[in-house]
């Protein structure tokens, strides 16, 4: 009689949402030190670290806050191509990868739902 | 004669997967990266499959894929006319690389300083990663599209095969010509194993070994199929491919002999490649799976477990490398 060969569970797929790279596993946690990454200078100062840390902290928060101002306002977006839109926003997903707009004024007519890619938008624009 | 095998399916891409690579072995395993026309190229645990995660940024079918030694660094090439280095801890891009044409291979040197690309334009380049915004050494000569440029003898030569029917070995500091193969048909896949300087080339239905520094033809052995991808393994015992007609065929290296062969996928085979340890390999589909198949069916080994027969369990059930504890990830 062969030996028979059994799997222990299948391979993990990937998660419904989010790209993944888990901050809390070991790999992650013993390769990523905390200094910024993209600054080019290894900054060997700690109080400059926790300067920029700061900073980015603080420019993250506001980034954040004007996604939660923008809700239900207009927004117009600038985008490749010379494209010129206008529509409702409604939210932004996790990873600020696509934004679930409503009224989307485009040249051949007005979308009363999409999704517009975040990586094809140059900048926006609202009125608080 | 052949064991039934029982592959380990990874799902998550939406179309073909095109090309896959390992990366070396490191303190937490070893890894495994797929690029796939989807677009967005993905990171596993080498022993078991698991997603690690996914690299978001590319715009255009990912046609080649590939990890530096340490797994620290991953680089892709699209057909968005670029090719992307990233940070394969964070998964955060931190290239991109414009070109003038869709990039089909991308290769690290040994050190991670140095990314190759070639594509469709026909231009092999050399990048300087500690200096990205140079302008990157060229070299030219295909006449047509470039399949696969991978570095060789410690970094200090060039192996390209393109589909103008050659496979060229330039002197990366000359940027000349060393030697040259020329085929009756288009090369489909290349590997190039630093350890004994062999070349494994695939074209039609034949596998043909090459020693890679004098490009002397070692043996060819031809499958029941046509080729696009075969492997060998780090012992050179025997070496797998797949191609056409959608198995998987293991052959003995040194006999040449058809050991196995396996069916489980439902496309043709694009890419197979064996892991750094030689326990598995992983083939890449256009079904859109990759699945890791055992080099030694019956071993426990990652996620497959040896039931002995009788009511004796095998009680060694401890994997070889600690997957990091990830959370729980609904399917």
């Amino acid at each position: 009689m062969r030996p028979h060969v059994s799997v222990l569970r299948l391979p993990r797929g990937p998660a419904p949402n989010g790209r993944g790279f888990d901050p809390n596993s070991p790999r992650f946690i013993a390769l990523c030190p905390t200094t910024i990454s993209a600054s080019t200078e290894t900054a060997t100062d700690s109080v400059q670290i926790r300067e920029e840390q700061r900073a980015r902290s603080a420019l993250r928060e506001s980034f954040l806050r004007t996604l939660i101002a923008m809700t239900n306002k207009q927004v117009q977006f600038h985008m490749y191509e010379r494209v010129k839109v206008e529509a409702k926003f409604g939210a932004s997903d996790i990873d600020v990868l696509n934004f679930q707009i409503s009224e989307l004024h485009t040249p051949i007519g007005v979308q009363k739902e999409a999704l517009l890619r975040c990586q094809d938008v140059i900048s926006y624009s609202f009125d608080l | 004669m052949a064991m039934r095998q029982t592959p380990l399916t990874c799902s998550g891409h939406t179309r073909p997967v095109v090309d896959l690579a390992f990366s070396g072995i490191t303190p937490y395993g070893y890894f495994l990266i797929s690029a796939c026309k989807d677009g967005k190229p993905m990171l596993r645990q080498g022993d078991t499959g698991d997603w690690i995660g996914t690299f978001l940024g590319h715009k255009g079918a990912v046609w080649g894929a590939t990890l530096n030694n340490e797994a620290t660094k991953a680089a892709t090439a699209a057909a968005d006319f670029t090719a992307k280095v990233w940070d394969a801890v964070t998964g955060d891009e931190v290239l991109t690389l414009a070109h003038k044409h869709i990039v089909k291979s991308v290769n690290f040197t040994q050190d991670s300083s140095c990314l190759l690309t070639g594509g469709n334009d026909k231009i092999i380049r050399i990048y300087d990663l500690n200096k990205p915004e140079a302008e990157p050494q060229e070299i030219t000569g295909h006449t047509s599209a470039i399949k696969k440029a991978l570095w060789c003898k410690n970094d200090t030569q060039i192996l390209s095969a393109a589909d103008d029917k050659t496979v060229r070995l330039w002197d990366r500091n000359s940027t000349e010509v060393v030697k040259q193969l020329s085929f009756d048909m288009s090369v489909s896949s290349m590997e190039y194993i630093p350890d004994g300087e062999v070349l494994v080339i695939t074209y039609g239905k034949t596998i043909a070994f090459y020693n890679a520094l004098s490009l002397d033809m070692i043996k060819t052995v031809d499958a029941p199929a046509s080729i696009h991808s075969a492997s060998l393994h780090p012992d050179k015992e025997f070496f797998v491919a797949g191609g056409d007609d959608f198995k998987l065929y293991k052959f003995d290296y040194g006999t040449k002999e058809e050991l196995e062969s396996y069916k489980g996928h439902f496309g043709p085979v694009h890419c197979v490649r064996f892991s750094p340890d030689g326990e598995l390999y992983a083939s890449g589909s256009e079904d859109g799976t990759l699945r890791l198949w055992q080099t030694a069916v019956g071993k426990t080994y990652g996620l497959w477990k040896c039931v002995l027969p009788e009511e004796l369990v095998s009680e060694n059930s401890d994997t070889i490398y600690c997957t990091p504890a990830a959370p729980e990830i609904k399917a």
